[in-house]
C-alpha cells in the first residue's frame, strides 16, 4: 500500500435509541447533541484518518433501526467492509438483539465468509449509572460469537469512540492484507460482469 | 436451452425432483425423478414447464457420486446459477447436502434390490406443462428442503409435487409473482392462491418480508426478468462509465449493488422504463415554458371571519382554499382552520354541531386512552406488542423536536402529551401501532392545537392520508417513488438519465422527504406553512411530489456538474435539510404544476398522478377519451376520505370490540 487513500465503508447497526447516530456524529464532528432526532432512512458521513501509516476515508453509514424499515435499510449493507454492532449498556433488550442484527447483516450484505468478516461490538452509553448489561456479559458474547473486539463507549463523554472506529479500520486492513495475496483486486469487476452480459444477450 | 428462440425463459431451476412412488408396496423404494422447472413466456402466455433430466444423466448416479466426489457440488452450485449466496443459502445448501447423502444411501439399497430406475420414456411421463392462467394455487411446504404442490383450476388434473432439493423455490415463486398475483390463503398460510388478473409487481417487495414465513430466503438472487428490463438503464451506465476511470468504476461497485437491491425492493421502476403495456412510451415531450407565479399573503383573521355565516358555517370554501394555497394561514388561525383542512370539522357544519362533535370525540379519545392507561404491569409483561410500542414511543418522543420550546427540557408537558397521543393512536389503530416518523407528523399538530384531544383527531385525519407510508409493505412509499420518477422523467429527461446512470433512479434519497412530508427538511414554521398549503388539495393532487420536483429542479445542475454518484447524491440531498426556502420551493412547485397542465400530449400516467383526468380541464380532450379505459391503475393516491373511511372503520371496529369487553381487550389483534 503506497500513499493511496482507500475508501472503507462501515455500517452501524443496532436497536433504535442505542446511539448509532450520536456515535457517528461524535466521531466525525466531535459534537454531541442530546436533542438529536431519531434517524429516518439512511445517512452517512465521511472521515479521513490515518491508521498505522494507511490513509483511509471512512464512510460511516447510519440506519433507522425499526423493523418496519428493514427492506429499505438492508440494501445499504452491500459493500460494507466492517459492521459495528451497537447496543446500549442500559438496555438489555438491545444487547439481546445483537445476534439478530449480526445475522441480518451477514445475510443482506452477502458476506462470503462470515467467520472472517470484521465485526466490532460497541456497548454505548457507559456514562449512565444504571447499567443493565455488564461488561463481562458483553465480552463473553463477543468471545462466543466470533471473537469480536469489544469497546465500551460513550458518545456523550467521548469515551472510546475514536478507538472503536480505528479498531474497525485495523480489522478491515488486516483482512484485506490477508486476502490481497490470494485474490487480485479485480475480482469485483469479474463478479459483476456475468450479470451485465446476460442482460445484453438474453 | 439457449437455442429456444420463440420462448423467453423467465426462470429456470435444475435439481427439481419428483418423488414418485414405485407402487410396489415398498415404502422406501421411491423413484427420484430429477429435472428442471422453467417459467416460459410464450407469446405472452406464461407457462410452467417441468422436464425430467436427459437420460444421459442418471440422477441416481449423481446422487451416489455426491458422497465422495465434488460432482454434486458443481451440479448444485454452478456459479452462474447463484451469483449470490448469503449465509442462508449456505445453510440451506448444507441441509441439501445432508439430504443428498441420506438419499444416496437409500438409492444404493434400491439398486441392490429390484427398484432400479427405469429409463427415458419412463421419465418422460413425468414431464408436464401448464399455463399460469390455469393455476389455482401453489402450496409451499418445508421438510429440510422445500417442495411445491400445484393445484390447477381444472380439479381433475393432479400434478406431482416438486421437490426443490437444490433450492430455488423462493426464486421460482418470485418469478411467478411477476406474472400472477399470489396471496396467502386465509385457511392455510402455506397455500398461495393464484390470480392472473393483476400483475402483482408490488409483491416482490413483500417477498423480502415474507420469505421468512417459508424459510426460503434467496431473495438476493437477481432473476433474469428484472435483469432484462434493467438492461435499458445499464446502457446509459456504460456510457457514463466510459468517461470515468477504471478505478472510479471499482469504487462504484457497492452503490451499484445497493441500487440493484433497491430496485427489487421498490418495484415499478421497470415499468417506468418500459411503460406497463408498451404503447405509452414517453418520448421527448415539449412541455412549453414554465409560467411565472407569485405567492400570496397568509389568510388573515378578518378574511376568515368574513367567510363564516351567523351559525358558523364556512362560506365560499373554494375561494378560501385558494387563498390558503397561495399564502397559507396567519399563525393565529391555524388552530381553527387546520381542523377544517384536515377534515376533522366539516366545512358546512354549524358552531353548535362542531361543539357536539367535539364532545363526542373527547369521550371517544379518553375511552381509548383509558385502555392503555389501565393496563397493569403484569398485563404489560405478557403483551410484547404493547410493550414494544411503548418503548419505541418513549425513545422517539425524547428525540422529536426537542429544540422547540414546546418540547424542550426535561419533563416538559409537551413530551407527555406527545407520548400519550401516540399511545392512544396505537389503541385507535393497533394493526399499525407506532412506526418511526409518526412522532414527526404529530409534533406540529400538537404544537398548533395545544390540546390533546384535538391534536389526536387532527393526527388521525393526517394519518388517514399518510397511513400507507407506514404500513408493513410501505406501499405508499413505493407508489410515490415510482410516481415521482414518472414526473422527473417528464420534466427533464437529461437529469433523469443522469440519475439512472448513477443508479439513483429509485430516488431513495427522497425517502425521508416523502415518509414524513418534509418534516425534517424545513424549519418548524415552514413545515406548518407547507402542510397547510398541501392540505388544500390545490392546485392538483399529490402536490408533495411536485415539491420534490421543485427542490430537485433547483439542485439538478449542481448534481450533474459535480458529477455526483449514488452516495454523493444521497448525501447532498440529506444535507439540504434546513437550507430550503419554503416560499421559493412552493412557487416553483406551482409553476411546474401549471407547466405540466398546459402540456398537450401529456402521458396519461402523469395526468393520473396529478389528478388531471378527473377534472374538467381534460374532460373534453379526445386524447383522454381514447386512453380512458387505461384507468385501471389504482388512483395514485387514494383520496383522504377513502382512506379515512377505511381507517375509521378499523378504528370503530376496535372500539366496538373493546367497549363490549371492557378495557384493554383491543390488544387482541
Amino acid at each position: 500500500m503506497s500513499g493511496k487513500t482507500s475508501l472503507l465503508k462501515v455500517i452501524l447497526l443496532g436497536d433504535g435509541g442505542v446511539g448509532k447516530s450520536s456515535l457517528m456524529n461524535r466521531y466525525v464532528t466531535n459534537k454531541f447533541d442530546t436533542h438529536l432526532f431519531h434517524t429516518i432512512g439512511v445517512e452517512f458521513l465521511n472521515k479521513d484518518l490515518e491508521v498505522d501509516g494507511h490513509m483511509v476515508t471512512l464512510q460511516i453509514w447510519d440506519t433507522a433501526g425499526q423493523e418496519r424499515f428493514r427492506s429499505l435499510r438492508t440494501p445499504f449493507y452491500r459493500g460494507s467492509d466492517c459492521c459495528l454492532l451497537t447496543f446500549s449498556v442500559d438496555d438489555s433488550q438491545s444487547f439481546l438483539n445483537m445476534g439478530n442484527w449480526k445475522k441480518e447483516f451477514i445475510y443482506y450484505a452477502d458476506v462470503k465468509e462470515p467467520e472472517k468478516f470484521p465485526f466490532v461490538v460497541l456497548g454505548n452509553k457507559v456514562d449512565v449509572t444504571e447499567r443493565q448489561v455488564s461488561a463481562e456479559d458483553a465480552r463473553q458474547w463477543c468471545q462466543e460469537n466470533g471473537n469480536h473486539p469489544y469497546y465500551e463507549t460513550s458518545a456523550k463523554d467521548d469515551t472510546n469512540v475514536a478507538a472503536a472506529f480505528e479498531e474497525a479500520v485495523r480489522r478491515v486492513l488486516a483482512t484485506e492484507e490477508r486476502t490481497e495475496h490470494l485474490i487480485h483486486t479485480d475480482t469485483v469487476n469479474l463478479q459483476r460482469r456475468p450479470r451485465s452480459t446476460t442482460s445484453c444477450c438474453s | 436451452m439457449a437455442a429456444d428462440t420463440s420462448h423467453k425463459v423467465l426462470f429456470e431451476q435444475y435439481g427439481v425432483f419428483i418423488h414418485a412412488n414405485s407402487g410396489d408396496g415398498c415404502i422406501e423404494q421411491d423413484l427420484l425423478v430429477s429435472g428442471s422447472i422453467r417459467l416460459v413466456d410464450k407469446d405472452g402466455e406464461v407457462l410452467v414447464e417441468y422436464r425430467p433430466l436427459e437420460d444421459s444423466v442418471d440422477p441416481s448416479n449423481m446422487l451416489c457420486a455426491g458422497k465422495d466426489s465434488s460432482s454434486v457440488m458443481e451440479w448444485g452450485q454452478s456459479p452462474e446459477d447463484r451469483p449470490h449466496h448469503g449465509l442462508e443459502a449456505q445453510h440451506s445448501y448444507e441441509t441439501e447436502w445432508d439430504m443428498v447423502n441420506a438419499v444416496s444411501f437409500k438409492k444404493k439399497t434400491c439398486s441392490n434390490g429390484e427398484g432400479a430406475l427405469n429409463h427415458s420414456h419412463e421419465r418422460n411421463r413425468w414431464a408436464f406443462t401448464f399455463s399460469v392462467g390455469d393455476l389455482s394455487s401453489v402450496t409451499v411446504k418445508m421438510d429440510g428442503w422445500s417442495y411445491l404442490f400445484f393445484k390447477l383450476k381444472e380439479a381433475s388434473v393432479s400434478l406431482p409435487t416438486l421437490h426443490f432439493h437444490q433450492g430455488g423455490s423462493a426464486e421460482f415463486l418470485d418469478s411467478l409473482r411477476r406474472c400472477a398475483l399470489l396471496r396467502e390463503s386465509p385457511e392455510d398460510e402455506r397455500c398461495l392462491l393464484v390470480s392472473t388478473a393483476n400483475r402483482a409487481l408490488s409483491q416482490s417487495f413483500e417477498n423480502l418480508l415474507e420469505d421468512n414465513n417459508f424459510g426460503l430466503v434467496h431473495k438476493l438472487k437477481k432473476d433474469p426478468y428484472v435483469t432484462t428490463l434493467g438492461g435499458f438503464s445499464k446502457v446509459t451506465n456504460y456510457l457514463f462509465d466510459a468517461f470515468r476511470g477504471a478505478e472510479e468504476q471499482q469504487r462504484r461497485r457497492p452503490p451499484e449493488e445497493v441500487a440493484d437491491l433497491l430496485g427489487e425492493v421498490i418495484p415499478g421502476l421497470e415499468i417506468n422504463q418500459q411503460e406497463e403495456s408498451g404503447f405509452e412510451v414517453i418520448t421527448r415531450i415539449d412541455l412549453g415554458v414554465r409560467p411565472e407565479v407569485q405567492r400570496g399573503e397568509p389568510l388573515s383573521t378578518e378574511q376568515w371571519a368574513e367567510h363564516q355565516d351567523t351559525e358558523g358555517r364556512i362560506l365560499n370554501v373554494p375561494h378560501l382554499k385558494q387563498v390558503i394555497f397561495k399564502g397559507g394561514l396567519c399563525h393565529m388561525l391555524r388552530k381553527d382552520v387546520w381542523k377544517f383542512l384536515l377534515g376533522y370539522f366539516p366545512w358546512d357544519s354549524t358552531l353548535e354541531e362542531r361543539k357536539a362533535l367535539q364532545r363526542a370525540k373527547t369521550d371517544e379519545y379518553f375511552r381509548m386512552k383509558l385502555q392503555w392507561k389501565s393496563v397493569s404491569e403484569e398485563q404489560e409483561r405478557r403483551n410484547s406488542r404493547l410493550r414494544d410500542c411503548k418503548s419505541l414511543i418513549e425513545k422517539d418522543v425524547n428525540r422529536t423536536d426537542r429544540t422547540n420550546r414546546f418540547y424542550e427540557g426535561i419533563d416538559n408537558p409537551g413530551l407527555v402529551l406527545l407520548h400519550d397521543i401516540l399511545m392512544t393512536y396505537c389503541m385507535f389503530d393497533f394493526d399499525l401501532g407506532y412506526v418511526q416518523g409518526m412522532s414527526d407528523l404529530l409534533s406540529p399538530l400538537l404544537f398548533v392545537m395545544e390540546n390533546e384531544v384535538e391534536a389526536f383527531w387532527c393526527f388521525v385525519s393526517f394519518m388517514d392520508q399518510m397511513h400507507q407510508n407506514f404500513e408493513e409493505q410501505m406501499q405508499g412509499m413505493k407508489t410515490q417513488l415510482v410516481q415521482l420518477g414518472s414526473l422527473l422523467r417528464l420534466l427533464d429527461q437529461k437529469f433523469w438519465n443522469y440519475l439512472e446512470s448513477q443508479d439513483s433512479g429509485f430516488l431513495y434519497f427522497c425517502f425521508r422527504w416523502l415518509l414524513i412530508r418534509f418534516k425534517r427538511e424545513l424549519s418548524f414554521h415552514d413545515v406548518l406553512r407547507l402542510w397547510e398549503v398541501m392540505w388544500t388539495g390545490l392546485p392538483c393532487q399529490n402536490l408533495h411530489l411536485l415539491v420534490c420536483c421543485s427542490i430537485l429542479d433547483s439542485e439538478k445542475q449542481k448534481i450533474m456538474e459535480e458529477n455526483y454518484g449514488f452516495n454523493e447524491i444521497l448525501k447532498h440531498v440529506n444535507e439540504l435539510s434546513m437550507k430550503l426556502d419554503i416560499e421559493e420551493v412552493l412557487r416553483k412547485a406551482e409553476a411546474i404544476c401549471l407547466q405540466i397542465k398546459g402540456c398537450k400530449d401529456l402521458p396519461h400516467s402523469v395526468s393520473d398522478i396529478l389528478g388531471f383526468n378527473t377534472d374538467e380541464v381534460t374532460a373534453g380532450d379526445p386524447w383522454s377519451e381514447v386512453t380512458a379505459p387505461r384507468k385501471t391503475s389504482p388512483a395514485p393516491s387514494p383520496s383522504p376520505t377513502d382512506r379515512g373511511q377505511g381507517a375509521f372503520a378499523n378504528g370503530h371496529g376496535l372500539l366496538r370490540e373493546s367497549s363490549q369487553n371492557g378495557c384493554g381487550v383491543s390488544f387482541v389483534s
